[in-house]
């Protein structure tokens, strides 16, 4: 998967004590072969980043374990030695979530990538982490099933990422997220005790685990084992592309085709730097001069597709539309997805970098947002492309700019935050699917208080009390609240934010 | 409708002072559920009214004292509908109570759960700390999600003092039919249903009888007739009009739950046996396309449990006669989740105030 961000080539040294760096690759010469343990330089490099490669840093070793007992040795010497353990799946995340620890062993999970059962009786499947988002659906589909969560990076992201982050995708409006799509997970604690989370019935025993460790972004537990709901595949599909003349039209579209009380399986919007950018890229079919283009998925049995269908194009109509697609065959149906899916490496041609961003708002707030976003974009000199969830109201501006530009970086971080504070201010969120991580850390005293954040800190304590697993990350030290709230307040253009790590 | 947050809070944080422990109560319809908690009561139904519902945004938030049957005649008025269609045991039932609980009703493998419909929740902390988490957009991964781990768990970590829910859209035209089938078969049975598009929207079984519900749009409903036809001539099937079925189901007003004074509740894979716990087929009860069991029987704790974690799931020991205060209740916890669930009482609730040993004896 492509870097969203190219940047001058940047990482935190190795501060690791040589002693412990020692000791502990000894120890893991015992547990791994060799080859699967990574300590130079040119090894870690390409293990430097995730997705959002503006946080780099090279960890003090990486292993790449092959079996699961192998994981659960690493996790407890780490434990033992008290080093801080990053867990990384395929590296696609876009908030630094994956960033390595320099201090700290990075364990690649990518080698546990075998889909270890799939039952069409109880519609499951059980998964190692490794396995590949779209491996699921395309290993399923003979048995007329799919697993729904679909990350636009699907060809690439691993499922055991997707626990982390909770991951999203085009179909989960209608189908849930990752949280709705999984029944149990497996793995260690960072004492290297194995636990298990759910069962495959769809009750928990006990307190509700499973939101708690999906989407806790590797600050809580390892997770070596997954097991997924999976859905029968619908029997008919179709794809419109709608077109509009005003991004406000689109939007209140969006709205008005949710409130007919007919939830489509996807229901997608980009604006006009997004459609050009796709159409170059991906050759779609999107009408190039639309300021704004809907994708909207209906799927289901044959009378009932026919019957929405018919429903969706009279909304269309009442809300202005401008011309009307419906793909004809499954041909046209996955191009018009495709210039969807590769919308950011497709946006990512158009300026030497891009920085996306990931708050949601209420559907109804979506004109406005969009608006504000538009305003900042003159204030600020940087073209934003839109493209984004818009029937979940997860939005994607995708900042363009040169990171070789000195202060360009610190200058498309400050409207970002801006972008974010305006998602909190019509009772939104910094993040639908893509996580804190490190990226949004300084936003996350905009959206909690600090008793929230204390009760955030209190519950890692209580199932990583050493504080070992992916430190750093997610949630805000309470001592930095106070400073960040009081920047974002005095924010302008081109004020600094946060200084980058120095050159090494 | 009123805001008594504050007025709770002030009790919680008097408990605190005084370390006295709190059973957290609703409409005390649920209190039979989990252990009998000995301790001051803290009165949560005064706490009432819905504080937000945007049809449009498919989003309402309520404070935790509204009774349930005020919301879902709210969202009726707009044909929309709580997509669990969480049981209410009572009229007094309030919402606090139902998320509390976590129990979802028959449409929650084609629908959602109730912690599934959860999107944000206020609560009070052992600390008495007010505190929010989540929010009413759809997806949401800023900090750990707090709201969902609220539901289900019973009052023991904090009290609920609102929460905001996703509502969907009520299907337009609703039937169901009978077939004879036997529970063995009946699993595949509804995958194929399923798998035929066809829009399956509660199951039932009971000795050779399948009950399904199907919910859609008019046309869909009005030809379901026809598709069956085309594809089931093999079995025996006809339509049902029972049409308080599902309402007494939920509600376990359905004549299988009566006189049943010790009641088992087992969620396990949908291939998984149940009749082996039975002393005769017609102590078994099946929803959710047979991975909800409820079961009468005269086995042993012991063995129940054992049968649900041999089997990947769990049982619960829903009602028991009053008069006897068993020594488990819920499907026993390995080590370290057992260990997780006392560290993260303690990290919610550090003096143990909210209803101690509901859930757990020893939490
Ligand atoms: C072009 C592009 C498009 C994208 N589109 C979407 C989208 O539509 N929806 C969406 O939700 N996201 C999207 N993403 C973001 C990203 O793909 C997701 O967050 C994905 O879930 C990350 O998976 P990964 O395997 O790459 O995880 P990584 O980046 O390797 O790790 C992500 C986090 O998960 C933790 N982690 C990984 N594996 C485990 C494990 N086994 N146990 C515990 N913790 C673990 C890591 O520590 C880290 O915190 C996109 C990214 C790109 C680059």
């Amino acid at each position: 998967m492509a870097c969203a961000i190219r940047y001058s080539a940047t990482w935190i040294s190795a501060v690791a004590d040589p002693v412990i760096r020692e000791a502990l690759l000894s120890a893991l010469g015992k547990i791994l072969e060799a080859q699967f343990i990574l300590s130079t330089r040119e090894q870690l490099k390409p293990f430097e980043c995730d997705g959002l490669s503006v946080y780099k840093a090279l960890p003090m070793v990486a292993v790449l374990p092959g079996t699961v007992k192998e994981v659960q040795a690493i996790i407890r010497l780490c434990h033992q030695m008290k080093v801080p353990l990053v867990t990384r799946g395929a590296g696609t995340g876009l908030s630094a979530g994956a960033k390595p620890d320099p201090e700290g062993l990075l364990l690649v999970l990518t080698r546990l990538s075998s889909i270890l059962e799939i039952n069409s009786a109880t519609q499951t499947a059980r998964l190692q982490p490794g396995v590949r988002n779209l491996a699921i659906s395309e290993a399923v589909k003979q048995h007329g099933l799919f697993y729904a969560p679909d990350p636009s990076s699907q060809i690439a992201c691993s499922i055991g990422g997707n626990i982390a982050e909770n991951a999203g995708g085009v179909h989960c409006l209608k189908y849930g997220l990752t949280i709705h799509n999984v029944l149990q997970v497996s793995g260690f604690t960072m004492a290297g005790d194995p636990v298990t989370i759910g069962n495959g019935g769809l009750d928990n025993a006990g307190l509700n685990l499973l939101p708690l460790i999906i989407g806790s972004e590797g600050m809580l537990m390892v997770v070596t084992e997954i097991m997924v709901k999976l859905l029968p595949l619908p029997s008919q599909v179709e794809v419109i592309l709608a077109a509009f003349d005003s991004i406000e039209k689109a939007g209140q579209a969006v709205s008005n085709i949710i409130a007919q009380g007919v939830i489509p399986g996807g229901l997608e919007m980009m604006d006009n730097n997004a459609i050009r950018a796709a159409e170059d890229y991906a050759h779609a079919g999107y009408p190039r001069d639309a300021a704004a283009i809907l994708l909207i998925e209906i799927d289901g049995s044959a009378v009932n597709v026919s019957e929405q269908l018919q429903s969706t194009r009279q909304v269309l109509q009442d809300s202005g539309v401008t011309s009307v697609k419906i793909a004809k065959t499954d041909t046209e149906k996955a191009l018009f997805w495709k210039g969807r899916k590769s919308a950011f490496p497709a946006v990512g041609r158009l300026s030497p970098d891009y920085y996306c961003m990931d708050g949601t708002i209420p559907r109804k707030s979506l004109a406005e947002v969009l608006g504000y976003i538009h305003t900042l974009s003159e204030q600020y000199g940087f073209a934003v492309a839109n493209v984004f969830h818009a029937g979940d109201g997860n939005l994607h501006p995708l900042i363009l700019f040169d990171a070789n530009q000195p202060g360009q970086l610190e200058s498309v971080e400050s409207m970002g935050a801006k972008i974010l504070e305006k998602c909190i201010e019509v009772g939104g969120t910094i993040t639908g699917e893509h996580g804190v991580g490190l990226e949004k850390i300084r936003q996350m005293p905009m959206q909690f208080s600090d008793d929230e954040i204390s009760q955030f800190h209190s519950i890692k304590a209580a199932l990583d009390p050493d504080n070992l697993l992916n430190p750093g990350k997610n949630i805000p030290l309470l001592k930095h609240c106070q400073e960040y709230r009081a920047l974002a307040k005095n924010l302008q253009p081109n004020q600094l934010l946060i200084q980058h790590e120095p050159t090494a | 409708m009123q805001d008594n947050a504050h007025i709770l809070q002030d009790q919680v944080q008097q408990a605190i002072t005084e370390q006295q422990a709190l059973c957290i109560q609703g409409g005390n319809s649920k209190a039979f559920y989990g252990f009998a908690v000995q301790a001051d009561l803290l009165d949560t139904s005064g706490h009432s009214g819905i504080i937000e519902y945007e049809p449009t945004e498919l989003v309402l938030r309520a404070r935790a004292g509204t009774p349930l049957i005020e919301i879902n005649s709210a969202l009726k008025q707009h044909q929309q509908m709580l997509a669990c269609e969480p049981p209410c045991f009572s009229q007094s039932a309030t919402l606090g109570g139902a998320v509390a609980a976590g129990l979802s009703g028959p449409s929650r493998p084609y629908r959602a759960s109730i912690q599934d419909s959860v999107l944000g929740c206020t609560i009070l902390n052992g600390q008495a700390q007010i505190l929010g988490f989540g929010g009413k957009v759809m997806k949401n991964v800023a900090g750990y999600d707090v709201s969902r781990l609220m539901a289900g768990s019973l009052g023991c970590l904090g009290v609920i003092l609102d929460v905001t829910l996703k509502v969907i859209p009520s299907a337009r035209a609703e039937k169901s039919f009978v077939f004879t089938i036997e529970p063995g078969n009946s699993p595949a049975f509804i995958n194929d249903l399923r798998k035929r598009g066809l829009p399956v929207s509660a199951t039932c079984q009971l000795c050779a009888q399948l009950m399904v519900r199907f919910s859609a749009g008019n046309t869909e409903i009005a030809e379901l007739e026809n598709r069956l036809k085309e594809h089931y001539s093999f079995i025996e099937w006809r339509e049902s009009q029972d049409h308080q079925f599902w309402e007494q189901l939920r509600e376990h007003d359905h004549p299988f739950f009566d006189q049943a004074s010790t009641l088992w509740r087992l969620s396990l894979p949908a291939d998984a046996d149940i009749y082996g716990l039975a002393d005769k087929p017609e102590d078994v009860l099946s929803e959710w396309g047979g991975s909800l069991h409820w079961l009468k029987t005269t086995k042993s704790a012991d063995e129940i449990f054992n049968h649900a974690s041999v089997n990947n799931g769990q049982a619960t020991l829903f009602r028991y006669p009053a008069a006897q205060q068993p020594a488990t209740i819920f499907q026993p916890l390995a080590p370290a989740l057992e260990q997780w669930h006392k560290s993260l009482k303690a990290a919610f609730d550090p003096l143990g105030i909210f209803n101690p040993g509901k859930m757990y004896t020893q939490d």
